[in-house]
């Protein structure tokens, strides 16, 4: 008897144990509510919580980054005008895209995106979360598929790395969460709406001067290339594609030396020697394909 | 007499069993706009199903950046590490309140921050940054189908040539 009542009560404890560890589980799928999504109230005590926990720019999240982003490239296309070519800008969608299937990111919150834009300049760049342009001038500069994946490889490795999150200035994010973790509204009143604009603004603009105007610090730019190479060799391109384009870019004499790549990134010479050294570095590389240079070729007929 | 000990025991080892395994269960959340459950774990798999941010789904097993997840639904399939976030349980204090520790991820997750409604308010008082190309941008999509037969003409990814 006495041991049944042992066994009796030893179920007990398991069922107490039991249940309260599911309602430990119930509290977390509780923040997911009955659809897998969470509920107003439980997002309600998270922010509450995020004035403590929220700090850098790792603490963005991916709707912020894509809002950062989508403003950030609507800036850059307020400079530059868009090369309307559907054909071309599918193909740079496919190349693009393989890159990014190999990359250490290949997921943001609403994908990559490619665009060419209608200029000369010679310049490629990255908006945050995906937003990803070349120029007309950079293409031209291309010889085959392996230098532009490389090269939209390089802005993948921007994006996959948050260079332009990590180019805000940090009092901006702390001004942000301070406002964000003080209230847990759904919606925001006009004075906090009104503030957060201009911390927006004021991001936008430390990622567009870094991304425009004044390049980003050295460091990311070796990274990116670092990550390009790695990103273009997973894909199975040859890197090759990267040091042949930098070298076109060697003593350049044209009209547009000076503009765009030549004034945001370190010099040509220097990034092909770290390259290089990366390459070496590779256990094994991809050849460059014929099959995918006359492809290159005939997608490329339609630049004009 | 055995018998009550028996059942004891062995409802005792069945609960302990089913404790483990929930609390060896990892959950993960969407952190994306949607993402799709796919056959293989591959971007141009076959998709099962499309999973919307905030949405939860239970790992199976992982391989090279995928995770093999069930959803509430019961459909087993694979999504990548890089869109979903980890949802980390508390299981300390049984006898006390319950409560879970908010991560920095789950925080961001939840939180409000620059949204539609702060981008509405910046446009307002922009009109000259147009966001036309922007959603036209953003229309471009490759479907999967077409991504595979890309990188299987061009000897990319899976379909390279063997050294």
């Amino acid at each position: 008897m006495r041991k049944a009542e042992l066994s009796l009560s030893a179920l007990v404890i398991i069922m107490v144990c039991f249940l309260g560890s599911c309602a430990v589980i119930e509290k977390g799928a509780g923040v997911l509510g009955d659809t897998g999504t969470i509920s107003a109230r439980d997002r309600d005590a998270i922010t509450k919580t995020s004035k403590v926990v929220r700090k850098t720019f790792a603490d963005i999240n991916e709707e912020e980054e894509y809002y950062i982003g989508r403003a950030v490239a609507a800036l850059i296309l307020s400079r530059y005008p868009v090369y309307n070519n559907t054909a071309l800008n599918q193909y740079i969608n496919y190349v693009g895209n393989g890159v990014v299937f190999y990359s250490d990111r290949p997921e943001t919150y609403a994908g990559y995106h490619f665009l060419i834009l209608d200029t000369e300049e010679i310049n490629a760049l990255a908006a945050p979360g995906g937003f990803i342009f070349i120029t007309k001038g950079l293409l031209r500069r291309c010889k085959d598929e392996e230098m532009l994946a490389c090269i939209l490889a390089h802005e993948v490795g921007h994006v996959s790395a948050k260079h332009g999150l990590k180019s805000i200035k940090k009092s901006r994010l702390i001004d942000a969460f301070k406002i964000l973790g003080e209230e847990a509204l759904q919606r925001y009143g006009p004075e906090e709406l009104a503030q957060l604009t201009e911390i927006f603004e004021d991001v936008l603009g430390d990622i567009v001067e870094k991304l425009i105007e004044r390049g980003y610090d050295r460091k990311y730019e070796y990274e990116a290339d670092k990550l390009g190479v790695r990103f273009a060799v997973n894909t199975g391109y040859n890197p090759g594609g990267l040091a042949d384009f930098l070298q076109t870019m060697v003593d350049d004499a044209s009209k547009v030396s000076g503009k765009g790549w030549f004034k945001t990134h370190p010099s040509a010479e220097d990034r092909i020697e770290r390259v290089s050294k990366e390459i070496v570095s590779l256990k094994s590389i991809p050849p460059p394909e014929s099959v995918r240079t006359q492809r290159y070729k005939r997608s490329i007929k339609s630049l004009k | 007499m055995k018998k009550p000990l028996f059942l004891g025991l062995s409802l005792q080892a069945f609960g302990t069993l089913i404790l483990v395994t929930i609390l060896l269960a990892k959950v993960f959340i969407v952190r994306i706009q949607t993402t799709h459950l796919r056959k293989e774990p591959k971007f141009y798999a076959q998709t099962l199903t499309v999973l919307k941010a905030g949405e939860s789904v239970e790992q199976i097993s992982a391989q090279n950046g995928w995770i093999q997840v069930k959803t509430p639904k019961g459909l087993v399939g694979w999504i990548h590490t890089s869109s979903v976030a980890e949802r980390k349980f508390s299981l300390t204090g049984l006898a006390q309140p319950l409560k879970y520790e908010a991560s920095a991820s789950e925080v961001a997750l939840a939180a409000k921050g620059f949204n539609e409604q702060v981008e509405k308010s910046y446009r307002a008082s922009h009109p000259g940054v147009s966001f036309a190309w922007v959603d036209k941008m953003l229309k471009i999509k490759i479907p999967s189908s077409q991504m595979k037969i890309f990188l299987q003409k061009g000897k990319l990814g899976e379909f390279r040539r063997a050294k």
